[in-house]
């Protein structure tokens, strides 16, 4: 246990210092950034440059100094102000953003997985049929689709021909949030385009994986015995096989458990859906080291934390990994 | 996208939200990310764009032309070329109490106490500011006539609210209180809406009651939501914007130069003859094409922005500075610089093949299809050009630091002396490595240096004239930039509720719906249902 608890704060330590570092080996610094964008609109002169150096107040002292603030800085959970979003602070970012991402992704994420691998059963114990082929090659035939490519035909086509669901935001812009039954509705509506998206394109994965390994275990001597024992399909289909073909899935999904909390960029891009996913690209494209450095720090942790609580399940699951 | 959507059976129309009404506009000018914060300090970076018509500078400046319209100010005079007396006007804030002098000399001071409020350097040209009655006098460092647009441009904030701000560097100023045509109304974080402020000192000019602005801005639903002024580059504008509403219109007048920025303390772009023989190469025609859907003009080598500051322009220089392709002058140039013709490839004294990186930024699509277009050209001629696409930030530290070779780059636009002087003001040399902020490529000359101290401490027009023209024929002999397609403002709005809007004919403001221009147009629109 002393070991495990050893290694787990060795990966954070490792995990938290290339955070600091790969930031920074990007060209530029935050006020190169910001003085793009606004060069865009026309040139940008000194004094412009010179004043947002000072709101940013970036970057100070030599690298040790600032690995040693960003250190504390971890240690405390403050992260400071945003340069992006400036005078906002980080942790006020990203707390309006992760309820979104949560309950967008997280859900999808749960639904996706436990669709997936039930259809994959199904498909495997009833191989060769209809209920086989149809999954299977549906299956493999969306997961091909790249995610934006996904989300854009449905923007399109749902929302923009055929007016069936509003195109972007996470609610709308006339309805004030809140625990009511219409805001609920009406977020709910905004968050289909994007969920259908990430369902679709995530489904295809857990049906297939779950079932080839479904496949492999149904030809294991045990589940050929407990056939011949005579014990009804539907127990030898769950009971048997299928506690045991889940394994590999149930890592792929701790996985993406973890990878819930980074959101999903481009899909949260497509929809203008103001999750954890679209505040981290906002903060690649604008230098934004303190806004990058505490969203890839949850999500680090949160990878880290799904992997320990799999490891658990998995011990419940399978014997043998139980010492 | 556009260009798909036209060759495509699919139609998207617009779909205006029937809720709002007709003395309402729906503007896609602020972009949420994908959520408002709610800032409405005007000095900041990440202020929401609305605050620059809560607050209004001194001096409306037209972005086109850098004409300069009496504001807050409604009058001043430049008795020498260190002094400028600011005559205010008779206005009230939004919360009724009265603007005054005082209220413009409180701002001055604010931007000096806080240089991180700065953002336009108003202290790097003024000495000391008072009050006087209705008067403000404003008293320079040097002579410097050039001062007064960037001390113009200051939004004025009221002193009753902001004297007691403990921190206006970080102050969000969530409900501002200015002297502007509109008063922040309903705000939520996807969405808020400006209402008419009946205080404001031009109120008569006003029909539009409420603004609204939503938070997002892509391009489909910058066609589809029923917009009444956008501002975005669009592809096939005819069949996207164009086609989504018989009321949609658009204008895309100049707004600068997007140039080739040779670095100037790399061989050899510091021979004049190389820099010749790259400008005699290129059809600029074709690149304005390429790079802009046809949008935009090919540009001059004058510096200036044509038509807009037509009136600057040297009559003696040919063809209004166009320099067509002449790829035998080209070649004639390039053989004065030692480099020559052999087997298809344009090599050097050292027999080696003329290469060269060519640095634009990632993501910014029409300077890439410029810079291919510009590789392209110069390819059959002879010479290598490799592209180099850094991300904005990495592009912007590499020009600034002075590390490359050629550079696309703006130059020009707006006020004609800073047009200049960011162009070749050796003020502005920095060591390569070292960070400056205009004159990129480290171009510099003594005469050129003195022509524009001449237009900065001349407060006679006739004399600034001659300085500008003067400083044209640098441009257009020494060739500090090569000067390629016009930058364009991409205006698009609608004239079924409101009419008025600036045209080609009639270019009294800049059509971009960002910083103070804005102002120019809500006060000049007109209800098309008659007055209300």
């Amino acid at each position: 246990m002393l070991g495990r608890l050893g290694l787990f704060v060795l990966t954070l330590w490792a995990a938290v210092t290339v955070n600091f570092v790969l930031p920074r080996l990007m060209p530029g610094t935050p006020a190169d950034a910001a003085v793009a964008k606004l060069a865009q609109n026309g040139p940008v002169s000194e004094a412009t440059r010179a004043a947002i150096e000072a709101q940013l107040g970036v970057p100070d002292g030599n690298l040790l100094a600032q690995y040693g603030s960003y250190l504390r800085q971890v240690a405390t959970l403050d992260f400071g102000v945003s340069y992006t979003f400036y005078p906002q602070t980080v942790s006020s970012m990203v707390s309006q953003a992760l309820p979104y991402t949560l309950l967008l992704v997280g859900l999808v994420t749960v639904l996706a997985f436990v669709l997936g691998t039930l259809v994959g059963v199904l498909s495997a114990w009833k191989r060769g049929t209809w209920l086989d082929a149809l999954p299977t090659l549906s299956g493999s035939f969306l997961s091909t689709f790249p995610y934006f490519w996904t989300a854009l035909l449905l923007l399109f086509f749902l929302g923009f021909v055929l007016h069936w669901f509003p195109t972007t935001g996470a609610y709308s812009a006339t309805t004030t949030p809140g625990f009511t039954l219409a805001f609920l509705g009406d977020a709910l509506a905004h968050a289909a385009l994007p969920a259908i998206t990430i369902l679709l394109t995530s489904l295809g994965g857990w049906i297939l994986g779950m079932r080839n390994a479904m496949i492999n275990t149904l030809g294991d001597d045990y589940v050929t015995f407990a056939e011949a024992n005579g014990l009804r399909g539907r127990t030898v289909a769950l009971r048997y096989a299928a506690r045991n073909a889940i394994l590999p899935n149930l890592t792929g999904f701790g996985l993406s458990l973890g990878g819930v909390v980074g959101g999903s960029v481009l899909v949260e891009q497509v929809f203008g859906y103001p999750g954890i996913g679209y505040l981290l690209f906002n903060a690649v494209i604008g230098q934004d080291y303190p806004l990058m450095q505490a969203l890839f720090l949850m999500i680090t942790v949160s990878v880290l934390v799904a992997n320990f609580l799999v490891d658990v399940l998995y011990g419940l699951l399978d014997p043998r990994t139980r010492r | 996208m556009g260009t798909g959507l036209s060759g495509c059976s699919v139609q998207v129309r617009s779909r205006p939200d029937p809720t709002i009404g007709q003395d309402t506009m729906l503007i896609n000018a602020d972009k949420g990310n994908p959520l408002f914060n709610r800032v409405f300090n005007p000095f900041l970076v990440n202020t929401r764009t609305a605050a620059k018509w809560i607050y209004e500078p001194l001096i409306l400046v037209n972005p086109l032309d850098g004409e300069q319209i009496p504001w807050l100010a409604q009058s001043w005079e430049l008795p020498d070329a260190r002094t400028i007396v600011l005559t205010v006007r008779e206005a009230q804030w939004s919360d009724g109490e009265p603007f005054t002098a005082d209220d413009v000399v409180f701002t001055l001071e604010l931007l000096k106490q806080v240089p991180a409020l700065d953002g336009k350097g108003v202290w790097q040209h003024l000495a000391s500011v008072e009050a006087d009655g209705d008067r403000v006098v404003c008293r320079l460092q040097t002579d410097d006539v050039p001062a007064l647009p960037i001390i113009g441009v200051t939004y004025v904030v009221p002193r009753h609210r902001w004297a007691e701000v403990a921190d206006p560097g970080t102050y969000r100023d969530e409900n501002p209180v200015g002297t502007g045509p509109f008063v922040l109304g309903n705000y939520n974080p996807q969405q808020y809406s400006m209402d008419r402020n009946p205080r404001y000192w031009q109120a008569d000019s006003v029909e539009i009651e409420h603004l609204v602005l939503p938070a997002t801005d892509n391009q489909l639903d910058t066609v589809t939501r029923g917009y009444d002024w956008s501002y975005s580059f669009i592809s096939d504008v005819q069949g996207t914007w164009g086609a989504a509403s018989p009321h949609n219109r658009w204008w895309f007048p100049p707004g600068g130069i997007v140039a080739l920025l040779p670095n100037h303390t790399v061989a050899p772009f510091d021979d004049v003859a190389v820099r010749r023989g790259l400008s005699l190469a290129l059809d600029r025609g074709r690149i304005a094409d390429v790079a802009s859907e046809g949008y935009m003009q090919p540009a001059g080598q004058t510096g200036l922005v044509l038509p807009n500051q037509q009136d600057w322009l040297d009559p003696a220089i040919p063809d209004a500075g166009m320099v067509a392709q002449d790829t035998a002058a080209a070649l004639e140039s390039f053989a004065a610089a030692g480099y020559t013709q052999r087997d298809g490839r344009l090599v050097g004294p050292d027999g080696r093949q003329f290469a060269f990186a060519l640095t634009s930024a990632n993501g910014y699509t029409d300077w890439t299809r410029a810079a291919q277009e510009v590789a392209g050209q110069l390819g059959a001629l002879g010479i290598e050009v490799s592209l180099q696409l850094p991300q904005p930030a990495g592009y912007q530290s590499a020009v600034a630091n002075g590390q490359f070779q050629v550079a696309l780059g703006g130059m020009g636009g707006g006020d004609v002396f800073r047009a200049f002087n960011d162009l070749m003001s050796s003020e502005f040399l920095t060591d390569v490595g070292t960070s400056t902020q205009a004159n990129y490529e480290r171009f510099s000359d003594p005469e050129v240096d003195a022509l524009l101290a001449e237009f900065r401490s001349s407060t006679d027009p006739a004399r600034q004239l001659a300085a500008a023209r003067s400083l044209q024929r640098k441009v257009y002999e020494e060739l500090p930039a090569i000067g390629l397609y016009y930058g364009g403002l991409w205006g698009l709005y609608n004239d079924e509720k409101f009419i008025g809007w600036p045209t080609a004919e009639d270019p009294y403001m800049a059509p971009q719906n960002y910083d103070s221009a804005p102002l120019g147009i809500f006060t000049r629109l007109k209800l098309a249902g008659g007055a209300a």
